[in-house]
């Protein structure tokens, strides 16, 4: 648990010195701007002080200095350039930022592989990907200059109230230094705070976008009067529980608007003192001085506050990074592969399969899922594993595939342990046709074209014959290039299987994987698929995972599979 | 009848991913803001309350400026008005002001929200909802779940900023004008300027840049849920390097967009600032009594100081602007999928389902929408009460637009479904659903414990109800090795769960229910053979003088049936049973 909580804090910390230097920018377009908002300060109080003084003296007085009247438009035009350079280059720094993290998590979720998928769902792997980091924007864009100017702005602004009004600056000094006081007294109670309603704040927020998603289910088994009163509760609960939280953390920017009225009354009070002694001894330049610095030393003030005000409200950008930082943390790390001394290729044609005393073991707790597997596939034939789901056929193909390596025995593809072979040269070797085919968002053409990129028409042409696919393109609306996959048209299962098999023709693999191809079809569309598959597997070596009774179309060995263990054996398997 | 069967079509068209609902109801932005703001008047005391807290901290706030400045400047001219006590009065005012608008408008804000949360389910639950079983909505319904969290903002970020604007500006006006009335003008004119034209500028041109952001956005998603949901085939292909160079251009472009949107943000606000600073300056001038009558200089100093802190408080509108865009586009999609009237609701459904139980489809015709192929042709069936029945056909054959229509999710185009001998159409759709349980591929199975899921079913179930139906549904010796047994949680979609677990759980929900009508849509998916058999075996004795229709693809042998048909060409074709 603290373990996690270091690296959490670890990674938080590495991404703010990322980020720090990218806001470097935006750091000093914001100091330059709170120098040029003292500077349009000391404009105004250069006026004004002479407006007060000349009207004290009887409206005799000596004119106004024309060089504040050109310098406070000059200023404000600065003012304005820095502030579009400070905002166009904090979003900039969200979006190196935000390009940076998602290569990285795409790099590790291609590296973690289909095993991945065993223990996170895709929807919450792809909310990483876009949505966690996408709320990171603030984090770097805002959070990370204000985590530096909170403190540069207001020591800038400081060093000139100080050599014109040193007490002037003592105050604002004071009443500076209170606010992180009062900061880390409250956000320290609103985080405990939180962390106390934390838990039941999410479930209740989960709560509302669950019974959204499942409404048929309750309109159906009507109980949606039941449901909409619970969820008011909940609603009404959250809103309990958040204002226990704000309650404490809104103190936390009070702390800020009392440290700055606060410099404001003692300017005024006391400074207007010191003024009203002067006056009485009539209009001096000393007179003059005075109320010019006070003056200014009270424009300044809400420039002085205005860093530690943006501190506090980009505050909350900062949880997002923690929220983030668990997520990303979940992802496994980049890790090269080892190519192993002797790293080969396997010749392209006819390849041999075997098994050699194979164990694997997904989770301790569940027992083992593979164990003593032996068996030989040689080039050319075909093996069928049967066996109820959970016996290990799945285990078996990931093992096949290279997405997992056993935990001990061997995996040898003609004759070469799989863990020596150049992972390219792996997946070149094998062709592999699942359950229920991806259909990537797209054209039918670039779906299929997916397994051969370069493939000319005549490649293409000849694998939509065999795969049977050129049989329904005729009732697609835009035959081959009719848009599939997500939010396109839908294919059906078998017209899905035709594509994979499709791809399969494309590739042209010696090896050739089929995990439970037909588990979705009804027994028509099952014994087409076969059929195809049947011409398919002509001259490759196929291993066959099914427990559907059709398989016996497939002439060769067979081996029978229960809890992880080979109970039978037919043919010379 | 014919009209309304049409409008009745276009609705349940809901295509698995929707940008803009298809509904012959249609809302502008500001329309769709408009109703969310009628549905908020029950708070409506306590969301004014909250925006008069934030004036009077906005006031204070300006008072103390001009106050301290007026001080000061008294004290130079020796004729003290301000005091010390003013002075502090109106320091507290500010500070406990502010707090309290935050706390009191936080809350209002809330209780707003929670309306809306209640008032969208309730009408999502008495409208489209019910055809979303029978179609893939989770995106659109996931969707809809952040547009409502975007209408956070519109209380806070607009509304109230813009009172306080509203307030502020007859405010500079009058005191400024009282001054010179030239200069009042000037600056009230520059005020407006800042606080109203540029954000609506802003918003105007965010609208667009919202949509296609939106646009870009789900671009991104689908990229990677490809890339995610399909990395078996993308490692058994080698396609990395090429699916990444996908998301990487689809990021790109959302980055692209997101980087102009910005930059049209950063020059919108420092023009707002500029604004501001030009009437500070104008303020300057008439202090030095250049260009414009000469300024006394204590109203020179209280005005300059009033001048500052208004346009200081205007700044936040121009951000407001950029969000306006967003939350319009958000309550507009929220309000149409919301309003869509009900699918069934037809005008003589006040009836409660008779007694009498069996079912009769006589010649029925229907399809999903105008454009979509004719999915039944003229069915017709004859289901008597406590009949077991078996549904077969290929995916696609219309088995689950069966189960719509006898659910009145949908409505046939002709013919009629009889329930007991009545029209259902002149049944309560309620009343018709409390006779019929129903396990489908979409069954949802909630974020909640074992429990919790189970008496969704049946609310009153004792725990020996619960401990039989899990019993029935071959799931009762899992739920029994968990350690917290019916307490567990199943995560979001039961992901906690195995899929077969989760399936079976959602089984013994729909026979836990209390409805003399099972039906059973492909009720075996995710049971190995022999738990199969073993299930379609208990399910023989446990349905005893329940209907069963069983809608499935292929039958195992162990079924004990009355009648079975055969769906196809959107007829059905009676089998030997």
């Amino acid at each position: 648990m603290s373990n996690e909580k270091a690296a959490i804090r670890n990674w938080t910390r590495l991404q703010s010195r990322l980020g720090r230097q990218a806001a470097r920018s935006v750091v000093g377009s914001g100091l330059l701007s709170s120098l040029a908002g003292i500077g349009q300060a000391w404009c105004v109080a250069v006026v004004l002080g002479h407006a007060l003084v000349g009207w004290h003296a009887g409206g005799q007085g000596a004119g106004f200095p024309a060089w504040p009247f050109l310098l406070f438009p000059a200023l404000a035009i600065l003012r304005a350039l820095c502030m579009i350079q400070a905002d166009v280059a904090a979003a900039r720094a969200g979006i190196v930022a935000r390009r940076r993290l998602r290569g990285e998590v795409m790099a590790s979720i291609l590296a973690g592989g289909p095993a991945l998928l065993r223990r996170t769902h895709s929807g919450v792997l792809a909310s990483v990907v876009v949505d966690r980091i996408e709320a990171l924007d603030g984090f770097f864009g805002r959070w990370v200059p204000a985590s530096v100017l909170w403190m540069a702005a207001p020591l800038v602004i400081l060093l000139p109230v100080g050599i014109l009004q040193p007490r002037a600056a003592v105050i604002l000094g004071l009443c500076g230094i209170a606010v992180p006081v009062g900061q880390a007294v409250f956000g320290i109670g609103a985080a405990v705070a939180s962390r106390n309603q934390f838990l039941a704040m999410t479930r209740l927020q989960a709560r509302f976008l669950d019974r959204i998603k499942g409404i048929a289910t309750i309109v159906l088994a009507g109980r949606t009067e039941d449901e909409t009163r619970r969820l008011g509760d909940a609603a009404e609960e959250l809103r309990v529980r958040t204002m226990k939280v704000l309650r404490v953390a809104f103190l936390s920017s009070a702390s800020i608007d009392c440290a700055m009225v606060v410099a404001f009354i003692l300017l005024a009070v006391l400074d207007g003192r010191q003024a009203l002694a002067m006056q009485a001894s009539g209009p001096s330049p000393a007179l003059q001085q005075t109320v010019i610095a006070s003056l200014f030393a009270l424009l300044a003030v809400p420039e002085f506050f205005a860093p530690l005000r943006s501190f506090a409200l980009a505050y909350q950008d900062r949880a997002h990074a923690q929220g983030a930082a668990t997520a990303i943390l979940d992802l496994p790390e980049v890790t090269e592969r080892p190519v192993l001394d002797g790293a080969r290729t396997v010749s392209a044609n006819g390849v041999m399969v075997a098994f050699d005393d194979v164990g694997f073991t997904w989770d301790p707790a569940r027992g083992a899922a593979l164990e003593h597997v032996s068996f030989t596939v040689p080039a050319g034939e075909t093996l069928v594993l049967a066996g109820p789901s959970g016996a290990g056929k799945s285990t078996i193909m990931e093992l096949l595939l290279g997405f997992i390596t056993p935990q001990s025995g061997r995996v040898l593809f003609n004759g070469a342990p799989l863990q020596s072979i150049v992972p390219d040269a792996l997946s070149r070797v094998v062709s592999w046709i699942g359950q229920k085919p991806v259909l990537f968002a797209g054209s039918l053409r670039d779906n299929i074209l997916f397994a051969k990129p370069d493939a000319d028409e005549r490649e293409l042409a000849s694998a939509l014959r065999s795969a049977a696919v050129d049989e329904f393109l005729p009732t697609l609306p835009d035959g081959l290039d009719t848009q599939i996959g997500e939010g396109g048209f839908g294919l059906s299962g078998g017209q899905a299987q035709r594509i994979a098999i499709a791809r399969a023709y494309l590739k042209n693999a010696p090896v050739l994987l089929l995990d439970e191809p037909t588990a979705h079809l009804d027994p028509a569309t099952e014994k087409s698929v076969f059929e195809s598959l049947q011409r398919l597997a002509v001259g490759r070596t196929v291993i066959l995972a099914t427990h559907s009774a059709a398989a016996h179309m497939f002439k060769g060995r067979r081996i029978d599979l229960q809890n992880g263990r080979v109970i039978n054996r037919q043919g010379a398997a | 009848m014919a009209t309304q069967d049409q409008t009745t079509a276009a609705q349940t068209n809901v295509p698995p991913v929707v940008t803009a609902p298809q509904s012959s109801t249609r809302f502008t932005d500001w329309q769709a803001i408009c109703v969310i703001f009628g549905l908020w008047r029950r708070q409506g005391v306590r969301l004014i309350v909250g925006a008069l807290l934030a004036l009077a901290a906005l006031a204070c706030g300006l008072a103390l400026m001009q106050v301290s400045g007026l001080r000061l400047a008294e004290c130079v001219l020796g004729e003290l008005v301000v005091t010390t006590t003013l002075l502090r009065w109106v320091g507290a005012g500010r500070v406990t002001l502010r707090y309290a608008e935050r706390l009191f408008a936080h809350d209002a804000m809330f209780r707003a929200l929670a309306d809306l949360r209640v008032w969208f389910f309730h009408s999502l639950a008495h409208g489209a909802a019910a055809g979303l079983g029978f179609r893939r909505a989770g995106d659109m319904l996931s969707r809809l779940v952040s547009d409502i969290g975007a209408l956070d903002g519109l209380y806070l970020r607009i509304v109230v900023p813009l009172a306080c604007a509203c307030l502020t500006f007859p405010a500079l006006l009058v005191i400024v004008g009282r001054q010179s009335l030239v200069l009042g003008l000037a600056v009230g004119l520059l005020f407006a300027c800042a606080s109203f034209v540029v954000p609506w500028l802003i918003a105007r041109s965010g609208q667009k840049a919202a949509e296609q952001s939106a646009h870009l956005l789900a671009h991104l998603r689908i990229s990677v849920l490809d890339l995610v949901g399909g990395l078996r085939e993308i490692r058994a292909f080698g396609a990395e390097g090429r699916m990444l160079t996908r998301v990487q251009a689809a990021d790109a472009a959302l980055l692209q967009g997101q980087m102009a949107v910005a930059r049209r943000a950063a020059f919108a606000n420092a023009l707002a600032f500029l604004f501001g600073q030009i009437a500070i300056f104008l303020v300057l001038l008439a202090i030095g009594g250049i260009l414009f009558p000469k300024l006394g200089a204590l109203e020179g100093v209280s005005i300059l100081f009033l001048s500052v802190a208004a346009f200081e408080s205007a700044v936040t509108l121009t951000r407001a602007g950029l969000q306006a865009g967003i939350m319009g586009a958000s309550a507009r999609r929220v309000v149409e999928m919301a309003v869509k009237p009900s699918v069934a609701r037809a005008q003589a459904a006040q009836q409660d389902a008779p007694a009498n139980t069996s079912i009769r489809l006589d010649n029925v015709r229907f399809r999903w929408a105008e454009d979509r192929p004719w999915v039944l042709k003229g069915l017709t069936l004859d289901i008597p009460a406590g009949s077991r029945v078996a549904i077969l056909g290929p995916s696609g054959a219309g088995k689950s637009s069966l189960a719509a229509l006898l659910l009145r999710a949908a409505s046939p185009q002709s013919g009629h479904i009889l329930l007991g001998g009545e029209d259902i159409t002149t049944i309560r759709p309620e009343s018709v659903r409390s006779k019929m349980a129903w396990l489908s591929q979409a069954t949802h199975l909630f974020d909640d414990t074992i429990r919790a899921n189970l008496l969704l079913g049946r609310p009153d179930a004792s725990e020996e109800d619960m401990w039989n139906a899990l019993d029935q549904a071959a799931v009762s010796d899992v739920v029994r090795s968990l350690p917290e047994g019916l307490d567990t949680w199943v995560g979001e979609g039961g992901i906690r769960l195995s899929g077969g677990q989760g399936r079976r759980i959602a089984l013994a929900r729909t026979l836990l229910a209390p409805a003399p009508i099972l039906i059973l849509d492909e009720p075996a998916t995710g049971l190995d053979a022999q738990t199969e058999q073993e299930f379609l075996r208990t399910l023989n004795s446990v349905t005893e003088g329940r209907t069963v229709i069983l809608i499935a693809h292929r039958l195992t042998g162990v079924e004990k049936l009355d009648r079975i048909w055969r769906l196809s060409d959107g007829v059905a074709k009676a089998a030997a049973a």
